[in-house]
């Protein structure tokens, strides 16, 4: 007993030494995927985790970063607040400093209170709510656009160029959908639109026939709808069925395949406000190729924006040789960095200095025409 | 004014439609309590098993090339009562048989157990994204003027209000008629009587939970239809509504349920009609307190006397 517990013992100090032989020279830096695997947005994760993990790879492809490698690890927080926090608790427990994501904002304001704490870079691609990076925190960033832009230019295009007669604000209630939905309704009501309804709905609910009776009483000939894709469709689709004829506009959120899924005909024609298709800038051609030769959609809203999260975090690292998250939050606020969504710089806030949204008129097939 | 009526014609319409599928849900809930005492919250659980086979059932039919709309249906309908019969008669099987007899809250939280079980199963299963069918009942009929507001009436809604009294009609039936049924009313009344007398009481219990599960797949199927889409958390909330159905109707007593399931719907739809769609919940739950302060054992329901 005492000879094999001696044997053991030799077998693992000879492990131990391998281990921090091999590991010497080239450290892994680990990367945190955070975002929704599961629910009811999960597609939208996808488009994160597709778009980042290609970025790791052709990072790593290219020699990593200052000779180490990157890793990526996907964490699933299903679009819950809840889950974001047990994720964003378990990502400080793996020891990982790097996270890219939340997705949807209502998980990412939560996570990102413990980011900061704990001195974790968070760069979220997804995220669009103002109020994440009005709290005066150093370790959050985005590469996308905020609602306070995305709002205004959707309010400017329905007052300048749709004008309608009766328009109706729907939104889900949750941060992002109120949030945007309030920005619209400020923006077009100063440009003297008439808002006749401003409502909201509960996300999850599948009927909402009483919402559109009252639209039909009410002449509502534009409806602007703040929220993600399942409501909406089902609005659409209820719409059509019961005769309501007007139009609809909604944010980036509504923005997917799924909406011709569910609401089928009745999606042709919802015009949506998107990040611009920067898998159609000539510049990327030979990185759609990559997601091409891998049978992934490069097009989806959020590919090229994490792409370009892991990118920025890669870059940081370079500029500051080192994975101090302190140094490299100075770095991305002090340069500017060229990525695959153009060159990106950073304000004090942690927000893009400069970020358009684009306005698309969606297809009942699943796809986009750009409008403006 | 006739633009007024109208609105409330359609808004009144509306909330019927949505009511239906409340009451046929609610019966599952109403049934099982009235026979054992016990609140089966795996019942929303089933609800959604019998869209997700509906929509499996018709969309097979379809490639299969079925396409004849009617026998499409039936078959649809007939499968899908058939797998959540099932599950509802294995539900009771597994999770309740076992622990009848003791404390009442041990089946409640077995009962919990279940709906998580069955709701990540389904997760598992067929992935949590929505799953949708196209619209396969379409046409409407508008009534009103042509350049005013106009109610529209969509031969779904018809075909729910239609399936629903004839579920109904059949069940109350069933109950009052056949020597099951009679045996039902038995047990109901007083179950370790019903034992001494002769009567397979697990049977019953057993034909009860099948019943209750055969409605929600009517539901299922009538629902899926008329949205389109199902995910595996739509039983939840459905189940909710269609427990609050139950006990504003008084829980145990079936025509309690389905009164209890359309004046829900109407609320629901009337709060959205002339207050706020954000407030439907806040009003039809306030209004399940008000009655239930001055009505403890809800509209239709019985007080429980104290069995010797």
């Amino acid at each position: 007993m005492k000879k094999f517990s001696k044997k053991l013992l030799t077998i693992s100090t000879s492990l131990a030494i391998a281990g921090t032989v091999s590991f010497a020279h080239a450290d892994t830096i680990k990367i945190a995927l955070a975002g929704p695997v599961t629910g009811a947005v999960a597609q939208y994760g996808d488009m994160q985790m597709i778009g980042a993990q290609m970025a790791i790879e052709k990072i790593n492809a290219a020699g990593g970063v200052n000779g180490d490698t990157l890793e990526g690890i996907i964490y699933d927080d299903a679009c819950d607040p809840k889950q974001a926090v047990a994720v964003a608790n378990k990502i400080v427990n793996d020891g990982v400093k790097f996270v890219v994501g939340h997705l949807c904002s209502s998980s990412t304001q939560p996570a990102s209170d413990i980011y900061e704490d704990e001195g974790i870079l968070m760069v979220t691609a997804a995220s669009t709510s103002p109020d994440i990076t009005t709290r005066g925190y150093k370790m959050v960033f985005r590469t996308i656009g905020l609602d306070s832009h995305q709002g205004p230019t959707a309010g400017n295009y329905i007052a300048d160029t749709i004008k309608p007669k009766n328009l109706a604000i729907i939104h889900d209630k949750q941060q992002y959908g109120e949030g945007i939905a309030s920005a619209v309704k400020k923006t077009v009501e100063s440009k003297g639109i008439n808002v006749v309804m401003y409502e909201g709905v509960t996300a999850g609910d599948k009927d909402f026939s009483s919402l559109i009776a009252k639209m039909k009483k009410e002449n509502v000939d534009f409806i602007y709808y703040g929220g993600y894709h399942p409501e909406l469709g089902l609005i659409l689709r209820q719409s059509a069925e019961q005769g309501l004829a007007a139009k609809f506009m909604g944010p980036e959120g509504v923005g997917n395949k799924d909406i011709s899924t569910i609401a089928g005909a009745a999606s042709e024609g919802l015009m949506v406000t998107l990040p611009p298709s920067f898998d159609l800038n000539p510049e990327n051609k030979s990185l759609v190729d990559s997601f091409k030769a891998k049978n992934q959609d490069p097009s989806g809203a959020f590919v090229m924006t994490a792409y370009s999260a892991v990118q920025v975090i890669a870059d940081g690292i370079k500029l500051t040789k080192g994975t101090d998250t302190n140094a490299i939050q100075q770095a991305l606020r002090s340069n500017s960095f060229s990525t695959p969504t153009g060159s990106l710089e950073f304000d004090e806030k942690g927000d893009l200095k400069s970020f358009d949204f684009v306005i698309y008129e969606w297809h009942s097939d699943g796809t986009k025409t750009a409008l403006k | 004014m006739v633009e007024a009526s109208l609105y409330f014609i359609q808004q009144l319409l509306n909330g019927l439609t949505i009511g239906s599928t409340y009451a046929l849900i609610a019966i599952g809930y109403t049934m099982v309590y009235g026979i054992i005492g016990m609140i089966n919250f795996a019942h929303g659980e089933i609800y959604m098993i019998g869209m997700y086979v509906s929509f499996v059932a018709i969309t097979g039919l379809m490639m299969a090339g079925i396409t004849f709309l009617p026998v499409v249906l039936l078959l649809a309908l007939a499968f899908s009562m058939f797998v959540s019969s099932t599950y509802g008669w294995a539900v009771e099987r597994v999770a309740y048989r076992p622990l009848r007899g003791g404390n009442r809250l041990i089946p409640l939280i077995s009962a919990i157990g279940m709906s998580i079980f069955l709701q990540n199963y389904v997760r598992l299963a067929q992935g949590s994204r929505d799953v949708a069918i196209p619209s396969l009942i379409e046409g409407n009929w508008s009534f009103g003027p042509a350049d005013g507001f106009q109610a529209t009436v969509s031969l779904m809604q018809v075909i729910i209000w239609i399936s629903t009294v004839i579920s109904m009609f059949a069940l109350t039936q069933f109950i009052a008629r056949s020597k099951t049924g009679k045996a039902c009313r038995a047990v109901a009344e007083d179950l370790k009587m019903a034992n001494l007398l002769g009567i397979d009481t697990n049977r019953v219990i057993s034909v009860t939970f099948i019943i209750g599960a055969a409605l929600a797949a009517v539901a299922g199927l009538l629902l899926g239809l008329y949205y389109g889409v199902a995910n595996p958390f739509v039983g939840f909330i459905a189940g909710l509504k269609a427990f609050t159905a139950a006990v504003l109707g008084g829980i145990g007593s079936i025509p309690g349920a389905m009164l209890g399931g359309l004046l829900l719907g109407v609320t629901e739809s009337m709060t959205g009609a002339y207050f706020s769609t954000e407030y439907k919940d806040v009003v039809s739950f306030g209004l399940l307190v008000l009655i239930l302060l001055f009505r403890p054992t809800g509209l239709l329901g019985k007080p429980e006397v104290e069995k010797i």
